[in-house]
């Protein structure tokens, strides 16, 4: 009976255990996946790895996770232990205050946390500002800046501010363990103070330090919430990396970063386990369990591999110095930057790497998932862009709120290769602050395999016979838009009942269970894999889906439809105006637009390029590019006729739209 | 021990008053704001229309939390009646998952709970579905797991077992062999040293589990944003959408951040006032 009972109990661990390391399984088998997959092997291959190694993103991010984590861990430490001899040499009653205060960071929600501290931090840049051009003014000797930004320093205070109390909350019971008389007898005995904490304290109280110091690296390296809230934009741990990866489409690089840190993170979990039970073997001591881990610890250190281990910290320490070295001196050198925001998969990357190595200029670039997030970045001042490229109507309220910069088209003259039907539009009437990027169509995409019927209209979205096949776009200005345009009203109009009305479609349909879920960059993943049969994107993305899925149908509704043109704009105060229009005017060379259009879809709104591109395309690929799919990308005259532009919208109508489109989720 | 180190806390006080306390000022004084800096109350008043997301999160938190207990205290009290060898391989395998960052454990549930995930061609193999057609008459080709409460649940308990059974297996391993035997000796049953000394005792582990499942689970927007793909919203995704989201209104945000705050000390207060021990085994 008690041998079943056992069988019984391991059945049940084994199971845990299963459900603990299944999905991890896959995620390393279908690292080596030839396809890029999650789901359907096609066959052996390494090249995930190889690609991973190239991706600057991750080496970056990965760069900046062990950076931060060892420096927070090493300041936190030390921060920490000196705050734990502090706290317990208080009276009680303040000792208890402090600690009740230095809990709340472990008992609070992380995304509390991150918020609060997202806040102070913007209010103190505000702060700071002022306080920065007042002293800028009444002397001359020291420049301070005055614009700071959530940057590196920023997130480094915040894994410091939510490690040290676990540090504390690890010396402390070494602290009250420790018999109080043993400093006073050492200083009797003529030891100065500094040397009795050498000798005497240190030595009890180390066990506590080293196992705070591995809780507060293993909490820094596993942050994600906190970090995404203090980072800002230029830089990124390698959780917001695959944050990031996981909002647009999928691939099996991620697979490979996992399968990397798992093994390491499992090499080094069984040195020290072998060595401790070779310690054990030595010294045939009790059971492991009334041992605390700040003992196990010590005792790992005396043995072999411990030894080895110690040394490896030791180099971890060196490697941290160095990091911070390169990385001060690299931001110290004055290598020339420029901060790209643009959106997911929307640039031909190779443009990039030609940039760079014609200019020397370095670009930072990064993505934003929708006109409404890189706006909300923007203004929580997690931002620290130069360039950003955002959609007509966006640009008409950026240049309202007055975040953009003035051009000089002089160092530009590739603007003059525009198409002038794509100038002076109604977002930027005297064309000050904007080079237009790209233009295309919102349309619907479809799955004719999946569904009955073709789709003429945007009724389909909200058509109750394709329940859960549907997948709604992941923003306000565009699904709210197209519920309007279903209705027959206008995207811009200003009339609440009628935006009402288009929520009430919207809300209808979602309730009776139209929708499988909502998505930007998502849909690509989904729509190629035939997960969803009806989506609604945009004509550029559609032509890449197309290369993965030869099924899927694009089509401009009945109704119309919404065209669009991204522009690139400088924002306001930018630190590096002129690498700024270097890049501007290398994006709108014709070589450059063809390049993009061929690589993402979009057509350029480059007068050359717009004419060359089916040429481009035939002596790339050796055949005529396909008119149907050509007319699709770059929409003839009589289509933009049925299609109507975004406009600026008064700040309520805004208000109404962000109102409307919260309350749809819930 | 030297009264002149009473010094070493004046920096740290002085950093958690503005680290700590001034970050949780202004987010109240951004709750109690409008964008045009005056006050108002309006930002509490209109929360009645996101009762739905409270009531969604807590329902799921604690869904979540309860299976974690319901897998996590028995994974946890056979793992503590193993001999040593076994319990530290076990230990090593449970806390190995906390090191993968919790996203890559998310995602990798993306690719199993699909349409056409690796679950659901695993069901068409095995003839799952034309079974259910011809038994229905309807034709079933997949079952829609993405995308639901369910897989928002499940990737919370994926993701927070290990804190619900670390805690609970550090107590019961603490516990006194001889009051087992004690009570064995004066009569008791299994089953009643279980109930009426085991699962006492255990009871900080259980409280300090279950806080640290709850907690995460009922503020993450991350594996509701993955796996519930925005059908889901969550406290945590309310918030973030008025941050980085697509909503920006960081006043409404605070509001909701501090209601919740409030909340969640208000439900950790009421547990910890039934059983008594707290701390101890977050550190393990």
């Amino acid at each position: 009976m008690r041998k079943n009972r056992r069988i019984g109990s391991r059945f049940l661990i084994g199971l845990v255990f299963l459900f603990l390391y299944a999905p991890i399984a896959l995620l390393i088998i279908f690292s080596f996946n030839e396809g890029d997959s999650g789901a359907v092997w096609k066959g052996f291959s390494l090249h995930w790895y190889a690609s991973m190694l190239r991706n600057r993103l991750i080496i970056e991010s990965v760069y900046m996770t062990l950076l931060v984590s060892l420096l927070a861990t090493v300041i936190a430490t030390f921060a920490g232990t000196f705050a734990a001899i502090g706290l317990y040499s208080l009276p009680r009653r303040r000792r208890d205050a402090l600690l009740t205060v230095n809990n709340i960071p472990m008992m609070n929600a992380d995304i509390v946390t991150g918020v609060s501290l997202c806040l102070f931090f913007v209010a103190f840049f505000q702060f700071w500002g002022g306080f920065a051009r007042w002293f800028n003014d009444v002397q001359t000797a020291v420049r301070l800046p005055e614009r700071l930004t959530l940057g590196l320093g920023t997130l480094l205070l915040a894994h410091i501010a939510f490690n040290i109390p676990y540090v504390i909350l690890n010396v402390a019971p070494k602290l009250r363990q420790m018999d109080r008389n043993l400093m006073d007898a050492a200083q009797d005995l003529g030891c100065t103070w500094m040397q009795g904490f050498w000798k005497v304290m240190l030595p009890e109280i180390k066990p506590g330090i080293i196992s705070g110091a591995l809780i507060a690296f293993t909490m820094s390296i596993d942050d994600f919430v906190i970090s995404y809230f203090t980072a800002g934009s230029s830089t990124s741990t390698l959780a917001m990396t695959i944050y990031g990866m996981t909002k647009r489409r999928v691939t099996p690089e991620i697979n490979a970063v996992s399968t990397l840190l798992f093994l390491t993170v499992l090499i080094l979990l069984v040195i020290v386990n072998i060595g401790e039970i070779q310690q054990e073997r030595r010294k045939r001591n009790a059971s492991p369990q009334d041992v605390p881990l700040g003992e196990k610890l010590r005792r790992f250190f005396a043995t072999r591999a411990g030894r080895y281990t110690q040394w490896g910290l030791t180099a971890a320490g060196a490697v941290a110095f160095v990091l911070t070295v390169l990385f001060l001196t690299r931001e110290t050198q004055s290598i020339p930057v420029v901060n790209v925001c643009s959106w997911g998969e929307y640039i031909d990357t190779d443009l990039i790497d030609q940039f760079e190595a014609e200019t020397g200029i370095r670009v930072n670039y990064q993505t934003a998932e929708s006109n409404e997030t890189m706006y909300s970045l923007l203004k929580s001042g997690g931002a620290d862009y130069d360039v950003i490229v955002p959609s007509d109507y966006m640009i008409a309220q950026l240049i309202e709120e007055g975040m953009l910069s003035e051009l000089n088209y002089d160092n530009i003259p590739n603007f003059q290769l525009i198409d002038p039907r794509f100038r002076n539009l109604s977002y930027d009437p005297e064309n000050k602050y904007t080079v237009p990027y790209t233009w295309s169509t919102l349309g619907v995409i479809y799955n004719p395999t999946m569904i009955d019927e073709p789709v003429t209209s945007w009724g389909a979205l909200y058509d109750e016979r394709n329940a859960g096949k549907v997948l709604l776009i992941n923003n306000s200005r565009d699904a709210i838009g197209e519920a309007l345009m279903y209705l027959g009203y206008s995207v811009n109009t200003t009339d609440e009942s009628e935006i009402r009305a288009a929520y009430q479609v919207l809300d209808d349909a979602s309730r009776r269970g139209v929708f499988q879920g909502k998505v930007m960059d998502e849909v690509f993943q989904t729509m190629e894999g035939g997960n969803a049969a009806i989506a609604s994107y945009y004509a550029g993305d559609y032509l890449s889906m197309l290369e993965n899925n030869e099924d899927l149908l694009y089509v401009i509704p009945d109704e119309g439809a919404n065209w669009f043109v991204d522009a690139m704009c400088v924002l306001k105060d930018a630190p590096h105006m002129e690498e700024a229009e270097a890049w501007i005017n290398f994006i709108a060379s014709t070589e450059a637009s063809l390049a993009n259009m061929d690589y993402i879809g979009y057509a350029s709104p480059n007068m050359e390029a717009l004419e060359q591109y089916p040429a481009y395309y035939e002596e790339l690929y050796g055949e005529p590019m396909d008119p149907e799919l050509y007319e699709i990308m770059v929409t003839p005259p009589e289509v933009l006729e049925r299609c109507e532009m975004y406009e600026n919208t008064p700040s309520d109508i805004r208000a109404l739209y962000n109102r409307l489109w919260i309350q749809l989720g819930i | 021990m030297n009264r002149k180190l009473s010094l070493f806390a004046l920096p740290y006080a002085v950093w958690l008053a503005a680290l700590v306390v001034i970050p949780l000022v202004i987010m109240a004084v951004y709750a109690f704001t409008t964008s045009e800096s005056a006050a108002t109350l309006e930002n509490f008043t209109d929360m009645g229309i996101y009762a739905s997301v409270f009531v969604r999160s807590f329902r799921l938190a604690a869904i979540a939390t309860l299976v974690c207990l319901l897998i996590g205290y028995p994974a946890a009290y056979f793992m503590a009646g193993e001999g040593p060898g076994f319990q530290r391989v076990a230990l090593a395998l449970i806390m190995l998952p906390m090191w993968m960052n919790f996203l890559l454990r998310t995602y990798s549930w993306m690719s199993i709970l699909e349409n056409n995930g690796l679950l659901n061609q695993f069901f068409q193999k095995i003839g799952l579905f034309s079974l259910l057609t011809s038994m229905t008459g309807q034709e079933i080709e997949s079952f829609q797991m993405l995308r639901t409460p369910g897989a928002v649940t499940l990737g919370m308990v994926y993701n927070y077992l290990p804190f619900m059974i670390l805690p609970i297996y550090s107590v019961i391993l603490k516990l006194d062999r001889n009051l087992l035997e004690a009570a064995r000796d004066l009569g008791a049953n299994s089953a009643q040293v279980f109930v009426r000394v085991i699962l006492p005792l255990s009871l900080p582990g259980v409280l300090s589990g279950v806080t640290m499942v709850f907690v995460p689970s009922v503020s993450t927007f991350a594996i509701s944003r993955l796996l519930g793909g925005g059908t889901q919203m969550m406290l945590g995704d309310l918030i973030e959408q008025q941050f980085l989201g697509g909503a920006y209104n960081p006043h409404l945000g605070a509001a909701i951040s501090m209601v919740m705050m409030v909340i969640v000390v208000l439900c950790m207060a009421l547990m910890n006032h039934f059983g008594e021990g707290e701390e101890q085994a977050v550190m393990l």
